[in-house]
């Protein structure tokens, strides 16, 4: 019987394999990089290799707004408004982009107007191009918002192009307030199964504010990136409560990222003027709900511990001195028998 | 058995498409996956160390373009390469049949590396994911990119298939 030998290792194979674990830990490096090294190398990348095909996708934006321009022309000489009418899509954009001027019109200077590329890649879910940078005047930090309200951030700006995250993205955060300036809270993303069922969750309300389905809700300014009274959405539903403590809702946002082709970017000179910028978005706001006032008021009274001072002629029958205290007993203050709606 | 002129031309011409369709058009997730499509062949052509780097490369032009996960693609890629270049050992894959089944599970396994290495806070529901719209896009992906070769006539390895 021979004895056992092991098998040659060819020296070719033995290189093979060195290369192979070089990539290996290269990219694994790359995973472990800190964000800013990260983001110069992808922004390098993109200004270098993939380019043309970030060109191609601008100038085909571009042709695309041309394209409805002629469109809008045509459309008023009356005589392609059969052939138009084929062409919703074209109309729609006509219709946002019009919308856009017009709130860039109202909302001065300082807005840059620019164009969504979106790459479509795996992993740029929540990120999105824009062919403005440096050179218009954009900024890291620089909100961006739509016709329709708030859309997201900018993240990295290059001389003429920038890199922004829209509120889809998991680190997106945003302080915002009821226009009444009742309610305050921190808005935050919740993704969905699926990309379309991803919306807003806004959190730490106070226990005892409870909001109106259709309630506006606009940035507080809190915070040194989005300025006070940009539209962020409304409110849809009651999400989760800790109990005597903080209520968190449902919004349904102003804008669907995924909608978007045109955006204004609000540069530092505009957020430095001292104009609300809520009456940029009136438009867009919903109306007011009718009926009584549903924003609740607890008093606490000095020496008497949680008691509430109820106006007799509330819209309840309960609240005089001697009933019993409904916090006290655990139950929900906002349950629709009426019984704590109080004058504020 | 050496490529022919027109297969490699193919194999590269995969990825460049790859990002006309998704960067240029931003056609997005109505494109098919032919990044993967095309490293998977060409992995298979080349040894482990080349595979390797010519995914860490492709998958780096894509993480460019990835604020969520950055890396996630390069270190898929490179896998992907490396897990294409050892097929070869194990398969011969030879006829259509074996290329059809090579670029589905290839695809979809690109697509459970990715959720993987995504990291917590990206990942999507796994189910969903991993069951539904990874093999969909597996099978759109594989069924472009045969289509693509029988159309070119630059599969044409196996007589019989």
């Amino acid at each position: 019987m021979p004895p056992f030998e092991p098998e040659p290792f060819e020296p070719r194979r033995r290189g093979d394999l060195v290369v192979t674990l070089f990539f290996l830990l290269l990219a694994g490096v790359l995973i472990v990089l800190p964000p800013e090294v990260q983001e110069q190398v992808a922004g390098g990348l993109r200004a270098t290799v993939l380019s043309p095909f970030l060109l191609l996708q601008e100038s085909l934006i571009e042709t695309r707004v041309r394209v409805s321009e002629v469109s809008e022309l045509q459309r008023r000489l009356d005589a392609a408004t059969a052939a138009l009418a084929a062409q919703s899509t074209l109309r729609q954009e006509n219709t946002h982009l019009r919308r856009l001027l017009e709130l860039r019109d109202r909302a001065g200077p300082g807005f840059r107007s620019a164009s969504v590329l979106r790459p479509g890649l795996r992993g740029s879910e929540s990120m999105f191009l824009l062919d403005v940078g440096s050179r218009d005047g954009v900024a890291v930090n620089d909100p961006v918002v739509s016709d329709g309200g708030l859309v997201g951030v900018i993240r990295e700006v290059g001389r003429g192009t920038s890199v922004a995250m829209d509120w889809t993205h998991p680190d997106f955060r945003v302080s915002v307030m009821t226009l009444d300036g009742e309610a305050f809270g921190l808005i935050e993303p919740r993704q969905g199964a699926f990309r379309e069922e991803d919306r807003l969750l806004l959190n730490g309300v106070p226990y005892y504010t409870s909001l109106e389905r259709g309630t506006a809700v606009v940035t507080s300014g809190q915070g040194s990136v989005y300025p006070r009274g940009i539209l962020v959405g409304t409110v849809d539903e009651l999400a989760e409560t800790e109990a005597g403590w903080r209520r968190g809702y449902w919004i349904v946002p102003a804008v669907r990222p995924a909608a978007v082709s045109h955006v204004l970017v609000m540069t530092e000179a505009e957020r430095s003027e001292e104009h609300p910028l809520e009456e940029l978005w009136l438009d867009s706001l919903p109306t007011a709900p009718e009926g009584p006032e549903t924003l609740q008021e607890i008093e606490v009274l000095p020496g008497e511990g949680r008691v509430p001072e109820v106006d007799p002629d509330a819209h309840g029958p309960a609240g005089g001195p001697g009933d019993e205290d409904p916090i006290a007993a655990g139950e929900d203050p906002t349950l629709p028998d009426g019984d704590w709606e109080m004058e504020p | 058995m050496s490529p022919t002129r027109l297969y490699r031309t193919i194999l590269i011409a995969l990825p460049l498409l790859h990002f006309l369709l998704h960067v240029g058009f931003g056609i997005g997730r109505g494109a098919p996956d032919l990044l993967a499509v095309g490293l998977l062949l060409l992995a298979r052509e080349l040894r482990m160390g080349p595979a390797a780097g010519v995914g860490f490369v492709l998958g780096l032009l894509e993480d460019s373009f990835s604020l969520l996960a950055f890396g996630a693609n390069t270190l898929t890629c490179t896998l992907l390469g490396i897990v294409g270049s050892r097929s070869r050992e194990l398969f011969v894959g030879e006829t259509l049949l074996f290329l059809i089944s090579y670029l589905f599970f290839g695809t979809w396994l690109r697509s459970v590396l990715h959720w993987v290495l995504a990291g917590e806070e990206v990942r999507r529901d796994a189910g969903v994911t991993l069951l539904v719209h990874a093999p969909v896009d597996a099978a759109y992906a594989a069924g472009v990119g045969v289509a693509l070769l029988l159309a070119t006539g630059a599969w044409r390895r196996d007589p019989s298939s």
